[in-house]
């Protein structure tokens, strides 16, 4: 066991780990996070996407170790309690969800994209998505759930 | 299984030594980690260089641009001082695996897997990098050429040894290079083909080529005769396809179910080698 001192989604822990597990099973088996997804469990699916002190990580090739002293933010963390993110509510607007399951994954890279740029080119959204597979919609409502999304969030609006 | 984090370059030695052949270097850990978990390799000890100061960053040092080995592929495909004297290096890192993997994986990485169409080493290969390599009792500067031993094998024994950074030489004024890939999809997926290559070409003649392709051997492979034919020409529309076509006499390309016969690849990697050149004469 290791002393890991992490911030997941605003909460300080410092916690013990076994050093063998990676980002994604700590989240889901230690904090009950379970929206995060493992789908390949090689970095491939991007199912277990999560924000890592500002940047897009696939959680299932990170070794919970690497999480020493970052932030962390899940889906968890992105509505506030009830209040859906502006990102979230045009997934479900545009309908660009369908079995769910790598939808977390999905706005988690949206989100990491639109926090440092809420003005994307069609191409800067394909390239923050291109590492997230979808089985389900196909890409078009995604891409059309970001930009609509980044829209709202240039006229100032976050869930929080 | 211990996880040492280590802050410089010389602790992560020391936790190698003390770890008596049974750690490993890691860095981004994107394939590490799939490794382990696969069963495919084992470590007691993992050797995270990730946090130490002295291995991360991007600097221009002189009349050469140092890239430490914790350095992310997105970082160097995003950099600055890359993107002003080689943006084809920006390309190459940029077109490996997806932005997730890019975030945490580094250039060093994809060099030490060894994998034979890896992008972001075919498009530093033909740039004349210097490996920087401590070992317990010294430094060695190696080629990138002395990197591979086979398909996937590194020189490196990465529990005794550690890169620390690659030194790419500033580009003169006449020297420009390239990277293309032939693509199934942009994102994580290992292309069907890959080439890059630097050119001195100073009064419409080439003065040298560096011209490296995959997978088509071990490694980042020179098109040597390719090479070779080239210099003292210039770079018209028929000697670049005609240095396209001797690419073929140094590859050895083999049979993908995914990304491609052989056949396929023999009939496409001069149509990839030709348009690298006709890259690098547009910059002129």
């Amino acid at each position: 066991m290791e002393k890991l001192n992490v911030t997941v989604n605003g909460k300080f822990m410092s916690v013990d780990v076994d050093p063998e597990l990676c980002l994604a099973d700590f989240l889901r088996d230690r904090l009950f996070l379970t929206g995060t997804k493992i789908g390949c469990g090689k970095g491939e699916c991007g199912a277990c996407t999560v924000i890592m002190d500002g940047k897009a990580v696939t959680s299932c090739i990170i070794p919970v170790m690497r999480a020493e002293g970052s932030v962390i933010e899940t889906i968890e963390g992105v509505s506030d309690g009830d209040k859906l993110h502006p990102i979230q509510e045009e997934f479900i607007n545009k309908g660009a969800i369908q079995c769910g399951f790598c939808t977390p994954g999905m706005i988690m890279s949206s989100k990491a994209l639109l926090d440092r740029n809420n003005d994307p080119t069609a191409d800067e959204v394909k390239e923050a998505l291109g590492g997230n597979i979808c089985r389900c919609t196909g890409y078009v409502k995604i891409e059309e759930a970001v930009m609509s999304a980044a829209e709202r969030m240039r006229n100032g609006e976050t869930s929080k | 299984m211990k996880y040492v984090i280590a802050q410089s370059a010389e602790e992560a030695l020391k936790a190698l030594k003390d770890a008596e052949g049974r750690g490993t270097i890691i860095a981004g850990g994107t394939d590490v980690m799939v490794e382990l978990h696969e069963g495919e390799r084992t470590a007691e000890v993992l050797v995270d260089i990730t946090k130490a100061a002295d291995l991360r960053g991007i600097r221009i040092d002189g009349k050469e641009i140092v890239i430490g080995s914790a350095a992310t592929l997105s970082e160097i495909a995003s950099d600055p001082i890359v993107r002003q004297y080689y943006p084809s290096l920006c390309k190459g890192t940029g077109s490996v695996g997806s932005l997730q993997i890019r975030n945490t994986g580094t250039l060093v990485g994809n060099i030490v897997t060894a994998q034979p169409a890896a992008d972001g080493a075919m498009s530093v290969a033909p740039l004349n990098p210097v490996i920087v390599v401590r070992t317990f009792d010294g430094e060695k500067r190696l080629k990138i050429s002395d990197m591979y031993v086979g398909f996937g094998k590194t020189a490196l024994d990465t529990s005794k040894e550690l890169v620390t950074e690659i030194r790419i030489p500033v580009p003169e004024k006449d020297e420009k290079a390239s990277f293309v890939r032939l693509e199934l999809r942009k994102s994580l997926s290992l292309p069907m083909l890959n080439a890059a290559a630097m050119v001195k070409y100073s009064e419409n003649k080439v003065v040298w080529a560096r011209i490296t392709m995959g997978p088509v051997g071990v490694g980042p492979t020179r098109a040597a005769a390719a090479e070779e034919w080239l210099k003292g020409k210039e770079l018209t529309e028929e000697n670049m396809a005609e240095a396209g076509r001797l690419a073929l006499k140094d590859a050895n390309p083999r049979s993908n179910p995914l990304r491609g016969s052989r056949e396929y690849r023999e009939h496409s990697l001069p149509i990839i080698i030709r348009r690298v050149l006709e890259d690098i004469k547009a910059q002129f």
